[in-house]
């Protein structure tokens, strides 16, 4: 059930994006938006449904699903029920109904509540759940939600309505079948069996191009035939019977209603082909058992008495084995074997879900156990055991892992305890503030240079010296006689200076934007390193108070570990007692019958010989 | 004949099971516990989940690299390794069900890890069957520059209907 309910939610999903839900089986990608969204879907998608749930819970807390907070919420809601948490979803989903969600939205919320409340038995709250369901302009959509609701008509004993209801839909190619087949067998309910018939009847006649559809037709095949020998007409019982598959998994079923149909007429003879077809001594399955004693009592009533006492010793015979076999299944339940075989089963995933069947090779009549294992119950118990298998190790592992975070957390105060010193008395000197001023004070010499309007303050320091030298030799020439020599070195120092003067004053708007640019780019490394002292003197402060957060939140995390271990073992005894009660209870029915069988083949065995006796009385001379 | 009715009960319920089987009162106290059990695991879990990231990869330091998938016509996925700074940090072999995962839009986290800030250099492998089922390996590499909040990079597998090839891009988010 869960299975086919992940089917529709994941198909329902895919359709978030578009107008209405759409539950065909696509495989249309969805384009995600937010990684985590996706990353939620993957283990979805995988059926890893406790992680997906841990890490959507994990995602939304972060804030990291901004484009996808809507469907986030329902996909939330159908993972939940995907792994068994039917209250939570359905908390889930009335939740988004208190929102101001579109119409699609809430159809398919309503959709959800009303599949919850199905596979819980709440009939009435599932019918109200499909009346707030409107507008619906999906086909596929609507013909499953009447087939949901004649089921639902069906469980409360409403047979003709559903009936009805499903004559009245409207459904595409797809779905007009197996709404035919559910309205078949509706009619078959409501004691209407000619009007069963007649729709069942062309149903199973047709070809069937899928495995699903041809068990269910036959299964209708089957469930009429069956109808039919039940209402005494046993030819027509026999039509039905013997369009069901020699392959399918009802074959031994309709081989043993064949031969009551026949012998219903009277036609022992005839009774014997399936019979005789079904008698495998290997086989454990109820018509076989069965046809072990209906075969004698054919020959019985042919008056073959020796072939009649044969088969009813073979009988015996049979069910002694089978009942043996089945005691020995008992004691492999008690004795826990069934339980280990299923935890050696475990993928070490979530979900609970045997992906694939568990060898039973090994254990005394394991045969019995795959009847048992494929029971409703069975299987949601099981998956619960599975679920807390699975819960238990996490945690256990988890405890494991806070020990290494508290260590973890001790080496990172130990660092501290170590590098803060250092770390403080370097933050101390105050290094990026001095950055700071360094450049403010560069930036306040551009500006005056600016103002000053005056070349040699954006001279270079050689420019400066060579500046310097000249006026200094100047000064010394000024002081010599005037002769052609010296005049002559007084106008080369001036035309020196001159040429200075000029090269620096023809450089110096160039100067001045280089200086500016190159103030400018250096400006926000200097911000950032003052940045930067502010958060590690910030973090450095905060670390210590960081360590103790971390602490109390590991310590308390421990302690919810340590709570919640003790009573996840103690519901797993729970469950695994259930489970070991329903395969007792089961293998227990099927020991109660052989032995039912077991007497009614020595009483009948009695009586032919008692009849064997007296014609061989009766023909002595 | 009472064993033909008997049969016949037990084939009536072999007609569509359209009624759940119920349950008992000890059944439902059990469900009621198993999932009130599995609420509180649950919340447990995304706390511990949230503290572990925390510890172990700081958001300053933080990379996650995720792998999608769109379509997948023209390469089947088999594995991908993954280098950062040439050094191997992934190396993840599909099962069939995670293949679908990803061509259904599913987004997986390949790998989580710190790393400084600065400039890396990411190289991942993908090997598996391209065009016409044959073997197929190809590598892309690129330049990720790592900030202060965590980075996450999507290592994305597209089809190209252009020239019927896969093709492997690199995106940063």
């Amino acid at each position: 059930m869960r299975r086919a309910l992940l089917r529709l939610l994941l198909t329902a999903l895919l359709g978030i994006s578009g107008s209405g839900f759409c539950l065909a089986a696509k495989k249309k990608p969805q384009q995600v938006q937010d990684l985590h969204y996706g990353e939620v879907l993957f283990q979805f998608y995988r059926e890893d449904y406790f992680t997906a749930i841990t890490h959507l819970m994990a995602a939304r807390q972060r804030q990291q699903l901004p484009h996808h907070a809507a469907e986030a919420e329902l996909l939330l809601g159908g993972l939940q029920l995907s792994y068994g948490m039917h209250r939570e979803a359905q908390k889930q989903f009335e939740g988004i109904l208190d929102t101001q969600a579109d119409r699609d939205t809430r159809n398919r919320v309503w959709y959800y509540l009303a599949r919850i409340a199905y596979q819980r038995g709440l009939y009435e709250d599932a019918r109200n759940a499909i009346r707030n369901i409107e507008a619906l302009r999906d086909e596929r959509l609507r013909a499953e939600l009447a087939v949901m609701s004649a089921n639902i008509r069906m469980a409360l004993g409403e047979n003709a309505e559903a009936a009805a209801e499903l004559a009245n839909t409207e459904a595409p190619e797809e779905w007009r079948e197996y709404l035919r087949i559910n309205r078949g067998i509706a009619l078959l309910r409501a004691g209407d069996i000619e009007q069963g018939r007649a729709i069942l009847d062309r149903l199973g006649a047709g070809d069937a191009d899928s495995e699903e559809l041809r068990a269910l037709r036959d299964r209708a095949n089957l469930g009429l035939g069956y109808q039919l020998l039940k209402a005494g007409k046993g030819e027509e019982a026999r039509t039905y019977l013997e369009r069901v598959r020699l392959k399918g998994p009802f074959m031994r079923a309709a081989l043993l209603g064949a031969g009551w149909a026949d012998a219903g007429r009277g036609d022992y003879r005839r009774a014997l082909t399936p019979w005789l077809a079904l008698l495998d001594r290997t086989s454990y399955d109820p018509p076989v058992q069965e046809a072990h004693l209906a075969v004698p009592y054919a020959f019985a009533r042919l008056g073959d008495q020796q072939r009649a006492i044969h088969f009813y010793e073979q009988a015996i015979s049979y069910f002694d084995n089978q009942q043996q076999e089945i005691e020995h299944a008992i004691e492999s339940v008690q004795s826990g074997l069934m339980l280990k075989l299923l935890t050696q089963a475990d993928t070490g995933i979530s979900g609970g879900w045997l992906h694939a069947n568990p060898t039973l090779e090994g254990i005394p009549a394991g045969r019995y156990l795959v009847d048992v294992l494929s029971g409703h119950d069975f299987q949601e118990t099981l998956k619960d055991y599975r679920d807390l298998g699975y819960l238990e190790n996490l945690l256990e592992e988890r405890l494991a892992s806070i020990e290494l975070y508290h260590d973890m957390v001790d080496t990172r105060r130990l660092a501290y305890e170590k590098n803060a010193p250092r770390i403080r008395e370097r933050l101390q000197r105050e290094e990026a503030a001095e950055l700071r001023r360094q450049w403010q004070a560069c930036r306040n010499k551009l500006q005056a240079a600016r103002n000053s309007g005056d070349p040699m303050d954006l001279a270079t320091r050689k420019e400066q010296q060579q500046w310097h030298k000249l006026s200094g030799l100047r000064d010394r020439l000024a002081k010599l006689p005037s002769n052609a020599r010296f005049d002559a070195l007084k106008d080369k120092a001036r035309w020196l200076q001159g040429i200075l003067y000029w090269q620096i004053q023809a450089d110096y708007r160039q100067r001045l934007w280089n200086i500016d640019k190159q103030l400018r780019a250096i400006e926000g490394a200097v911000d950032e390193a003052r940045k930067r002292h502010a958060r590690v003197r910030a973090a450095l402060d905060g670390v210590r108070a960081g360590f103790d957060g971390y602490e109390a939140r590991i310590e308390a995390l421990r302690q919810r570990i340590l709570a919640l271990l003790p009573a996840i073992r103690q519901a797993r005894g729970g469950t695994s007692s259930h489970l070991q009660r329903l395969a007792l209870n089961e293998l227990e029915n099927r020991r109660q019958r052989l032995v039912s069988y077991r007497s009614q083949a020595r009483y009948a065995l009695a009586r032919n010989y008692d009849l064997l006796t007296r014609q061989h009385l009766e023909n002595q001379p | 004949m009472k064993v033909i009715f008997k049969y016949v009960r037990l084939c009536v319920l072999l007609i569509p099971a359209l009624t759940l089987a119920e349950q008992d009162t000890a059944f439902n106290s059990l469900d009621d516990d198993v999932q009130t059990l599995k609420k509180k695991t649950l919340e447990l879990n995304r706390d511990l989940f949230l503290l572990e990231e925390e510890l172990l990869f700081p958001s300053n330091t933080q990379v996650s690299v995720f792998i999608s998938m769109d379509v997948g016509k023209f390469f089947s996925l088999d594995s991908v390794k993954l280098k950062i700074d040439d050094k191997e940090v992934a190396d993840y072999l599909y099962t069939q069900r995670e293949i679908d995962a990803l061509i259904r839009g599913g987004v997986q986290r390949l790998h989580v890890g710190n790393l400084r800030t600065g400039e890396h250099e990411i190289t991942a492998f993908f090997t598996g069957k391209g065009p016409h089922g044959r073997d197929y390996k190809r590598g892309t590499t690129a330049k990720i520059r790592k900030g202060l909040g965590p980075k996450y990079v999507e290592l994305k597998i597209v089809d190209r209907t252009g020239n019927y090839q896969p093709e492997f891009e690199v995106k940063e988010w």
